[in-house]
């Protein structure tokens, strides 16, 4: 029963989405309650299945040999399905409001509920394979929403989404037969798979292949130099780029590369050797290439974008220290940049949505006619940074104590990156602040007239986030003794 | 539980209050908000000092909580503590009420006192904090805080200087942050109060990495205590921000610095593991430095409050080479030195703050005759220049005195004689660059026309805080009690 509700959670949002798409309801709000309800039922059975967890693997399809779409809920599947399933109902909600502004809401909607399903299938998946299934399929998915106004840009952002993502699962094709050839088995194990026996002397093309397929994943993660489609596709709709373009998306690329690492290749196999500090390297650049970009960047949505490219490698640099306690680290990131971005972008959206107003120079003196929202803001902001207090500062430390405990003079480069990347966060975040409460001594608050904080399907979601954003920050033991113990293999 | 109650009243009540100030609408009447803003400032600092009377040495302290499993979030006041709190606790009532009579002109007054009250909340708990994750939490929070303090006007230049501020002060802090990691992996503990939590098992092996630890976190700590090369956000953010925030800023903020890196030095580090390395052989050189730098700097300002900056800067260094010496005399000269430099700096900064207020003039030259205008002023500030240059029998000279004792004792080559000489010529170009507006103040020369004088002396509640102050300062050197030891 346990292993059929696996498929359940995946189908159900898939089937659902379409039937919502094809009912013609007469009102608007009919159609919002059924999908809210439904994504409440994905949510709610997946958090049932957290707790219920079925030990075994359920095979849905076996083509040939190993090859095979298998589905399994192990900890590391656990993290991710529980913040996707945590933060959807929410997004939802949410869009419901954003949306009415926008043109075709039937065909967004069908799509934003789909690519439930599929990400729920990405956190799922039992081996290589079937997480590759998965992982095509969410950039097919998701093009559509990128595309959704159909502008120019718009179509042209989607087009680089779809080759950037394209190319990169090709390079994580590669890596997918290598396993195949090399491994024991496709199966997602803690430690590894590699067959030593088989390997014999081939120990250093596998290092090659590994560090493709990092990247091939890591297109989807924004490493550079494969960062630029993520602040392109900053087009899309406010809870495109919020849910999928901060979390689920390029989580997935995140949380793949988790696989590959510490469930394929093995951290055993990989620690100390040229493609660590390769691609630690990469990563340590991209922190703080991600978060310069950001300080020049003008454009909110796109300032936001370029700040999750630098933030995704802070996961990614906790996963490439290749210790429990790194990915430990990494896993935590992961949850709570995931609840601070999206935060950040829905405050953005809502400003957007009450405003039309894009650009970081035309936000001064909101703070007064939009208190909730900037207040938010202000929360998330520093929650980015790392003050204290705040869920950022948890999970910073848990990445910086990895790395101080890996002894590798890298990594203690790896910090300083993220210090700095700290400061950097300080300056294109706190500026909005600063410039929405302290708009100058002459300004003249009639040109904001109009302006006013957005309704509550709106304002609950952000309430939510700034609410678990500062219950983390001080209060975050069974959730990171939870995530220690996945990183350990003890889940 | 009765202590631990005491302890955090003064934290929380300002706190509460500030933000009820904050979130309330705009007060009708401008007596009632400065009522409550006095009541709450003279309510804190009563329960400041019950705390400093009441705590003793041996209390086992109070956890509020934990940020995680190995960081609770830690108070207890000790010695340092106090000293710190006590010199807060006055600087901060008597500012206070000075802001009531010099902020009536200014806009948005609810939102300073809100701020104001707040700052003093976080002010205590960084005072009594008991470890360094609680001091650094704190130590963050206050910055961020004080920020609508300094941008208080929100001129352009106010909101320049308040950003330049700002992002000054989280460089220092990420690289205490830095510091902070490693300390973490490589002592027992961050608890204070042990003169040393390094672990010699795990560090052996590691020493040139915690020394580089230690480098970075003074210098993060400096960052706020303006100590050269990131001195700059004083000079700009003294003079924009209003004269009781800017005495605040220069009296208090700055030696949270002060705190920072007598805790890093003192109770974690040990001055045992930095004595005669790298770290203090350069650490002393720059504090010389930014100590003749800042004497040099202010006495080529023309800018009364830019020029009280650039002194504090060099000011604020002398604590920091008393520090760095290393040696117990010094420490107590410090310990002296930061008490009598928040009263005096404090003090005038308040005179310089009445003399705006009341003439407009923000410029050295402008102010001839200024001592026939604003007789009481300006004793107050030529008294209070006498305590900084350090001339007897006020409080300067004491403190003054152990710092070149205490550097004249330790056996650092070069630095041990080389440091009294450069204070002293230092004291010699405060004496210059404060003594002239005296001068010019109470002799105004020959030409000058007296019939213009007009009685300018402001109203009691500015010059009351301002005599105290000078007293204070002043007297510290007549009645040298010494619970240094």
């Amino acid at each position: 029963m346990n292993k059929l509700m696996l498929l359940a959670v995946i189908l159900l949002p898939v089937i659902g989405g379409g039937i919502a798409a094809l009912i013609p309801f007469k009102n608007r709000k009919y159609r919002n309650i059924f999908l809210e309800l439904l994504v409440l039922a994905v949510s709610a059975m997946v958090w049932w299945l957290l707790f219920h967890r079925p030990e075994e693997v359920f095979r849905v399809v076996h083509f040939t040999g190993d090859l095979s779409i298998d589905l399994k809920l192990d900890g590391l599947g656990m993290v991710f399905a529980g913040l996707i399933s945590a933060l959807w109902p929410l997004a939802t909600l949410y869009s419901f409001e954003y949306m009415k502004k926008e043109r075709h809401e039937r065909v967004f909607f069908l799509f934003y509920t789909v690519t439930y399903g599929v990400t729920l299938g990405i956190a799922l998946a039992g081996n290589l394979m079937t997480m590759y299934f998965f992982y095509e399929l969410l950039t097919l998915v998701t093009v559509p929403l990128v595309m959704h106004t159909l502008s120019r840009e718009a179509v042209l952002a989607s087009r680089k989404y779809l080759y950037y993502s394209l190319g990169g699962a090709a390079f994580a094709f590669i890596g997918l037969i290598f396993m195949i050839v090399y491994g024991s088995s496709i199966d997602f194990i803690y430690g590894g798979v590699l067959d030593a026996a088989k390997i014999g002397e081939r120990g250093g093309i596998l290092l090659l292949i590994y560090v493709m397929a990092f990247m091939g994943f890591g297109v989807k993660a924004a490493v550079c130099p494969f960062n630029s489609w993520l602040p392109q596709a900053g087009v899309a709709p406010t809870p495109v780029t919020a849910l999928l373009h901060a979390v689920a998306v390029v989580k997935s690329g995140a949380f793949a590369i988790m696989r590959i690492t510490y469930y394929s290749f093995g951290t055993d196999f990989l620690r100390g050797t040229w493609a660590q500090k390769a691609v630690m390297a990469v990563v340590i650049f991209t922190i703080v290439y991600g978060c310069s970009r950001a300080v020049k960047e003008t454009h909110l949505k796109r300032r936001l974008a370029y700040s999750t490219i630098s933030n995704l490698s802070y996961i990614l640099f906790g996963v490439v220290i290749m210790t429990p306690l790194g990915l430990a680290g990494a896993l935590s990131h992961m949850i709570f940049h995931a609840v601070m971005k999206i935060c950040s972008f829905f405050c953005a959206g809502a400003v957007i949505h009450k405003t039309g107003r894009n650009y970081v120079h035309e936000l001064n003196g909101l703070g007064k006619t939009m208190p909730a929202t900037f207040g938010i803001f202000t929360v998330s902001a520093l929650g980015l940074m790392g003050v204290p207090g705040l869920a950022g500062f948890i999970s910073k430390w848990n990445l910086a104590a990895a790395a101080v405990e890996s002894g590798d003079t890298l990594a203690y480069f790896g910090i300083g990156a993220l210090l700095i990347s700290a400061l950097l966060t300080a300056v294109y975040m706190l500026t909005i602040v600063i410039r929405a409460f302290f708009p100058g001594r002459d300004f003249d608050y009639k040109t904001l007239e109009g302006t006013a904080d957005p309704g509550w399907q709106m304002l609950l979601p952000l309430g939510i986030f700034c609410f678990f954003i500062c219950l983390f920050g001080i209060y975050s033991e069974p959730c990171v003794s939870f995530i220690i113990k996945v990183a350990q293999g003890l889940w | 539980m009765r202590e631990s109650v005491l302890l955090m009243l003064p934290i929380v009540l300002p706190v509460l209050a500030g933000l009820l100030l904050l979130l309330l609408p705009e007060w009708k009447n401008r007596k009632a908000l400065c009522a409550f803003v006095g009541a709450v400032l003279c309510i804190t600092g009563t329960l400041v000092f019950a705390n400093i009377a009441a705590v003793s040495e041996e209390s086992p302290g109070f956890i509020l909580f934990w940020l995680t499993k190995t960081l609770p979030v830690y108070f207890r006041p000790d010695t340092m503590g106090k000293i710190f709190m006590s010199a807060v606790t006055v600087v901060w009532v008597l500012a206070g009420f000075f802001s009531f009579e010099y902020m009536k002109h200014q806009r948005k007054e609810k939102r300073y006192y809100g701020f104001y009250l707040i700052v003093y909340g976080v002010l205590a708990a960084l005072g009594f904090s008991g470890n360094l994750i609680t001091f650094y939490f704190f130590y963050e929070l206050m910055t961020l805080t004080t920020l609508p303090l300094v941008l208080h006007t929100q001129t352009k230049e106010a909101v320049m200087a308040g950003l330049k501020y700002l992002f000054y002060s989280l460089s220092g802090a990420y690289m205490v942050l830095f510091g902070v990691y490693f300390l973490n992996r490589y002592g027992d503990t961050l608890t204070f109060g042990g003169g040393g939590v390094l672990n010699q098992s795990l560090v052996s092996g590691h020493e040139q990495l915690l020394l580089v630890a230690a480098m970075l976190m003074i210098t993060g700590f400096g960052v706020k205590a303006g100590m050269f090369p990131f001195h700059a956000w004083l000079t700009a953010a003294h003079p924009e921000a209003p004269a009781p925030a800017s005495a605040v800023l220069s009296g208090i903020i700055v030696k949270c610095g002060v705190l920072g890196i007598l805790r890093v030095v003192y109770d974690l580090f040990g001055a045992d593991f930095l004595r005669g390395t790298w770290v203090q052989k350069t650490w002393l050189v720059i504090t010389l430095l930014t100590v003749f730098m800042g004497s040099m700097m202010a006495y080529r300002e023309k800018l009364l409050k830019r020029r009280l900056a650039y002194s504090t800067i060099s000011q604020v260094s002398y604590i920091l080479f008393g520090l760095a010496v290393m040696e117990p005399e010094a420490l107590t000269g410090a310990l002296l030195h930061t008490v009598c430099h928040a009263f005096t700096k404090c003090g005038l900064f308040l005179a310089a703050g009445a003399i705006i207020y009341k003439t407009g003039k923000t410029k050295v030259d402008e102010l001839r005759g200024i001592g026939k205008e604003m007789p009481v002023t300006m004793w107050c500030y030529t008294i209070l220049s006498l305590t900084l240059i350090g001339i007897p029998p006020t409080g300067g000279v004491l403190s003054k005195w152990y710092l070149c004792i205490g550097s004249l004792s330790g056996n650092i080559p070069v630095f041990s004689w080389l440091g009294p000489v450069i204070l002293l010529i230092s004291a010699l170009l405060t004496a210059g660059y404060l003594l002239p507006l005296t001068i010019q103040g109470f002799l105004p020369g020959e030409d000058y026309d007296y019939t213009t004088l007009k009685k300018k002396e402001p109203a009691w509640i500015m010059v009351v805080p301002l005599v105290i102050l000078t007293v204070l300062a002043a007297g510290m050197g007549l009645f040298p009690v010494t619970p240094l030891q």
